[in-house]
């Protein structure tokens, strides 16, 4: 049996399930969300997310296309409110895109401050981040949302080398990572290299959902809305 | 020679940095390596040298920031020109570049850093991120320019400190660049699933020959990289033989006891100890066994790097205590050891026997010994 984590995506959980009955994101492996610009991808990952804070299951979300108050406010337009999460420390967030040279917002425990183009110190706070969580919960959720950007202000294959390191890092602690990517916005030799990464990988085209890859099924694909409360599989 | 302002470090160079060498921090990805080539800037310039950073990974904004939560002025020493930035970042990233140089093509790299270098005789240059460069450039290339920026640097008495992450690169290429440098320092992480500690150590020195020791450290802000002894905890049931554990692994050790019943003595305070093992230094805290303890046992598991657990193999009737002491210590992502004392008891419960009764994952594992003959001690010291 393939033991598996709720992933709070509407029917999703429902669309995976296996012949054994289990159903969702397979714990402890890795995913690639892909698709088109717009079609979908952050709000997946956030659901995720959120799904997992409610379900005590702290959250490493690293962000590198909206610093902390764009995220913020994108969680809240869905009725997604992560302010206690950020509080109560559960909610790990890792801004590496945020100017702190202007203003400075105040770091906190869990709200940590990296630099896009710095994938040496955006580790270190991942290692740190990890330790942390994993302190207090060895069950746990981590977002980087999106290797799009990333590979954007970096050499391809240095990123490469930063997602592998930090797949390993996650799944070795026992969590369960999602990574986010665009379509297209790099070689193709780079997303091939980003799929053989991981263990499940999920494609969006802003009408279906398909199962490219997963830990105990096969192949699957399903239409989908993007609705006020987030993606709905049909 | 010039201090490198790392606590321990200079000890194990043999007081310092010749004038004109360089350095390579190679550090796993995870682990804190920017504090040290900042650290070491910071000190050098204060001692009354010149310097500069390149950076190809941040803006050099961020960099003063950076600065600043170590609690260390750099904006003063640039405006002092004191201290200069090649700025490899900026027109990367689309803002305007800031410092005495800046490089908008790779090309330019190589020729711009040597004129950095011109720029500070007898001063330290600190390169960030060698391995981004790597990525940019191909690997001969980048193995040719070190070569003629260690030439440049030994001829202008300047100290050159590059700060490298060993990403997964094929293993020819850090070798290579290891070569190339004349003081490799390896930091490293001390891992039990996740990072728990992070250690530096002298790997290569071209003129002594360094003490292979590792140092745990941790970087503060403000502070910099402090070093710091790293903690073992002793617990256990009552009566398992903590005390005597403590004091059979340590050199020295003191404990404060009181007569248990007027018959025996027990711990009512804390056992402490210091252990010096294959070049592994440590302080030992043993806490008493009583529940009333445990409070202590929750605030020591958190800041030791490892738990033996002390269980009487004759006294079946304890282990679930011992269980229950483990899982306080679960919770803090520590290594544990389970010490199987007192097996020259009659009734001692063999390490299978006891890790069946009480459960234990094979991961866990369970030194049969007799602490007061010194049987098995060098063993459970061993299994860390």
């Amino acid at each position: 049996m393939i033991p598996c984590i709720e992933s709070g995506i509407p029917g999703f959980d429902e669309l995976t399930r296996s012949n054994d009955g289990t159903g969702g994101i397979p714990e402890n492996t890795a995913t690639l969300i892909y698709g088109p610009a717009k079609t979908g991808k952050s709000i997946f990952t956030n659901q995720f997310t959120y799904k997992g804070l409610t379900n005590d299951e702290p959250c490493l979300y690293i962000t590198t296309d909206n610093g902390y108050k764009q995220f913020k406010n994108t969680m809240e337009e869905f009725n997604w409110p992560i302010e206690e999460y950020i509080d109560n420390n559960s909610l790990y967030l890792i801004d590496t895109i945020s100017d702190i040279s202007k203003g400075k917002p105040s770091q906190s425990e869990s709200f940590i401050q990296s630099y896009i183009n710095n994938p040496t110190d955006i580790m270190v706070k991942i290692g740190s981040g990890v330790h942390y969580i994993y302190k207090n919960n060895p069950r746990f959720r981590s977002v980087i949302d999106s290797a799009t950007t990333l590979l954007a202000y970096n050499e391809n294959m240095l990123i490469i080398r930063v997602l592998k390191a930090y797949l390993m890092r996650v799944n070795e602690a026992g969590g369960t990572p999602i990574i986010v990517y665009t379509q297209d916005t790099a070689d193709s030799i780079i997303e091939t290299m980003s799929k053989s990464m991981v263990d499940n990988i999920i494609r969006v085209d802003g009408e279906k959902l398909y199962i490219e890859a997963m830990k105990g099924i096969e192949r699957r694909s399903s239409p989908y809305q993007i609705t006020d409360n987030g993606i709905v599989i049909k | 020679m010039k201090k490198t302002h790392i606590p321990k470090l200079d000890d194990f160079l043999g007081g310092g940095i010749p004038k004109g060498s360089s350095i390579l921090f190679c550090a796993v990805p995870g682990v804190e390596c920017e504090a040290f080539g900042y650290q070491i800037l910071n000190g050098i310039i204060e001692d009354g040298d010149k310097g500069f950073i390149f950076t190809n990974v941040t803006e050099p904004q961020n960099i003063i920031y950076e600065f600043s939560k170590y609690g260390w002025n750099l904006e003063q020493f640039l405006e002092e020109e004191k201290v200069f930035f090649v700025d490899g970042s900026s027109n990367f990233m689309g803002v305007p570049p800031m410092g005495k140089y800046s490089i908008d093509e790779l090309s330019q790299i190589e020729g711009v850093v040597l004129k950095a270098i011109d720029d500070i005789p007898d001063g330290i240059g600190v390169i960030n991120n060698l391995s981004t460069l790597l990525d940019y450039l191909e690997e001969n290339k980048i193995i040719e320019i070190i070569g003629k920026w260690n030439k440049r640097a030994r001829e202008k008495n300047t100290i050159l400190v590059y700060i490298f992450t060993k990403w997964d690169y094929d293993p020819k290429i850090i070798e290579n660049i290891k070569n190339s440098v004349d003081n490799v320092i390896s930091l490293t992480s001390i891992e039990e699933r996740v990072i728990i500690g992070q250690g530096f150590m002298v790997t290569s020195a071209s003129w002594t020959t360094p003490s292979k020791n590792m140092v745990l450290f941790f970087v503060l802000q403000p502070g910099g990289v402090k070093i710091y002894i790293p903690k073992i905890l002793v617990t256990g049931p009552y009566n398992a033989g903590k005390t005597s554990f403590v004091k059979s692994i340590s050199k020295k050790s003191v404990s404060v006891e009181r007569m248990a019943m007027e018959k025996f003595p027990t711990t009512i305070a804390m056992d402490i100890g210091h252990v010096d093992h294959n070049g592994f230094v440590a302080d030992i805290f043993g806490t008493p066994g009583q529940e009333r303890f445990d409070l202590m046992l929750d605030v020591l598991a958190k800041e030791s790097v490892g738990a033996f657990i002390l269980i009487d193999s004759s006294a079946p009737q304890t282990f679930a205590r011992a269980k229950e002491m483990i899982k306080k210590t679960q919770s803090e992502a520590i290594p544990k050891i389970i010490v199987a004392n007192k097996q020259d008891l009659p009734g001692a419960l063999s390490p299978e026997q006891i890790r069946k009764t009480m459960k234990l994952d094979k991961s866990i594992p369970i030194i049969p010994t007799v602490v007061n003959e010194n049987i098995g001690v060098e063993k459970a010291l061993d299994a860390f």
